[in-house]
């Protein structure tokens, strides 16, 4: 405890520790529910990002597309990490990441044999107002 | 906001919370940096050697603050700033409800509730049976039960007035628990990678085996900072969450057993279960569920969305705040303080608590978890 908290025996600066719950919540409903409104009214694009190192294989959609919700958007080559008899192993697996949203393709910044890294932006999709990307 | 209005109260967090924020800035941005540079041979050595994250270099950051640039005291006008850590803590525990489902949660929430409950109930029997060949106080052996069953200082201030404890007592329990826990939250990342644990082995054992909530999360987030399903966090967290959960009910067998022993309190005799469920129930686990019933509602994004990733974007960034803080409730002098029967009574129980929970995941737990 720092000595201003010792003094008066609280560690929190809420009246009590029930306050500092209900705080809690309350600033966690807050960031959700912005983040929620963020995403489903003041995005215009949409940076689809990588979900994991790789390789991309192949881009299944162009600029100009118009693409739906669970639409294949690209496969790419990942090292999946699995316990086989409580040993790690290692192999190459291709996945195909669908589109979580519908939209427009507006930039594609990666092209078949580009490796990238988790979190690159990979596709950049025009949002449509009121869905979450 | 304590006696001085909400603005007050508001503007007197602010120096503190402006430098936990610089802080954890600073955090992400010296671990970019550190991550490329080779030392003594190695390469990577920060990243990889040391292992080196966002999460450890702002505890580290926060227990300098307090030990070293402050000398042991937080000065008053960051002091509210910085009791602003368990908000922080409890709010990324609430947000980290959207990385499970209620599914996941039923299947894993049997499994902690179980394996929680025998590692805590154990620890108190084991604190009051060890306290008593010490010849300690009561009231210290009933802090001291909360403080090593459960976790740390929610728990310890919880049972505080049942078992009628001096300040000094609680904050005795508390210094000898999060001394001991400092020393597991640094080791942990280390053991784990020499045991090569999976995510889940790790979450398990860090969240059976560590006895304060704020410090599970610091271990786990240090083995592995991402937040997502099937990471540390998302298991050590789900074992913490059980944890926190039971807190009411060792309160109330700590105070039973605690009025066993002094017939003539007549106050406490009258504390029944209900009371203490309906004063101690920890109602922010209630918002947990309540995240973890929307995500299975869809209604938090898909998962794999841009929308998820920006909500885990900002858990990481509201931990990695509240790490600062708890960094800077490390004081060294008030461990070196703690010395005498709580300090062997708090290092035997936690030492055995860790290592059983090690030999459970080493004997027990499969490296692949449901979800």
């Amino acid at each position: 405890m720092s000595q201003a908290a010792a003094k008066s025996g609280k560690l929190t600066v809420f009246k009590t520790d029930r306050h500092e719950d209900f705080g809690a919540i309350c600033f966690a409903v807050l960031v959700a529910a912005s983040v929620m409104i963020y995403m489903a009214f003041f995005l215009d694009k949409v940076t689809i990002k990588a979900p994991a190192d790789g390789k991309l294989v192949e881009m299944k959609v162009a600029m100009g597309d118009t693409i739906k919700e669970g639409q294949p958007l690209y496969t790419y080559e990942t090292v999946k990490k699995k316990f086989v008899e409580g040993k790690l192993e290692e192999s190459k697996a291709t996945e195909t990441f669908k589109s979580k949203t519908p939209g427009k393709v507006l930039e594609l910044k990666k092209k078949p044999g580009d490796a990238f890294k988790k979190g690159n932006g990979l596709l950049v999709v025009e949002h449509v107002k009121g869905t979450l990307p | 906001m304590e006696n001085k209005g909400a603005a007050g109260g508001l503007l007197g967090i602010v120096p503190g919370l402006a430098l936990m924020v610089g802080t954890f800035l600073f955090a992400n941005w010296a671990e970019e940096a550190l991550k490329p540079v080779d030392f003594l041979g190695y390469k990577q050595f920060f990243s990889r050697v040391l292992n080196l994250n966002y999460i450890i270099i702002s505890i580290v950051m926060g227990v300098l603050y307090r030990n070293v640039i402050f000398r042991g005291t937080i000065p008053a006008f960051l002091a509210d700033g910085f009791r602003t850590t368990r908000l922080f803590i409890k709010t990324g525990v609430i947000m980290l409800g959207s990385i499970y489902t209620l599914g996941g949660l039923a299947k894993l929430g049997f499994q902690a509730a179980f394996l929680i409950s025998v590692f805590v109930f154990g620890s108190v029997v084991l604190v009051m049976w060890l306290g008593k060949r010490l010849n300690m106080d009561r009231s210290l052996i009933g802090v001291m039960c909360a403080a090593c069953g459960v976790c740390g200082v929610s728990a310890a201030v919880a049972t505080s007035p049942g078992v009628k404890a001096k300040p000094a007592e609680v904050a005795l329990a508390i210094a000898t628990i999060l001394g001991f826990g400092v020393l597991t939250m640094f080791i942990s990342p280390y053991l784990g990678n020499l045991f090569h644990f999976s995510d889940y082995q790790y979450g398990v054992w860090v969240g059976t085996g560590i006895l304060n909530s704020g410090q599970v999360l610091a271990a786990c987030l240090a083995f592995n900072p991402l937040v997502a399903p099937g990471t540390a966090v998302a298991y050590g967290e789900l074992w913490n969450v059980m944890r926190v959960i039971i807190i009411p009910f060792v309160v109330f067998v700590i105070t039973v057993w605690y009025w066993s022993g002094n017939k003539d309190d007549v106050e406490a005799q009258n504390v029944s279960l209900w009371q203490i469920l309906k004063s101690k129930f920890p109602i922010f686990v209630l918002g947990f569920v309540g995240m973890t019933v929307l995500s299975s509602l869809g209604l938090l994004g898909q998962e794999g969305s841009e929308t998820s990733h920006l909500l885990r974007t900002l858990m990481q960034w509201i931990f990695g705040i509240g790490m600062v803080g708890l960094g800077a409730y490390i004081d060294f002098g008030e461990i070196k303080a703690a010395g005498g029967k709580p300090l062997i009574v708090g290092l035997t129980a936690g030492t055995i608590k860790y290592v059983l929970a090690l030999i459970m995941v080493l004997t027990i737990i499969p490296k692949s978890a449901p979800f």
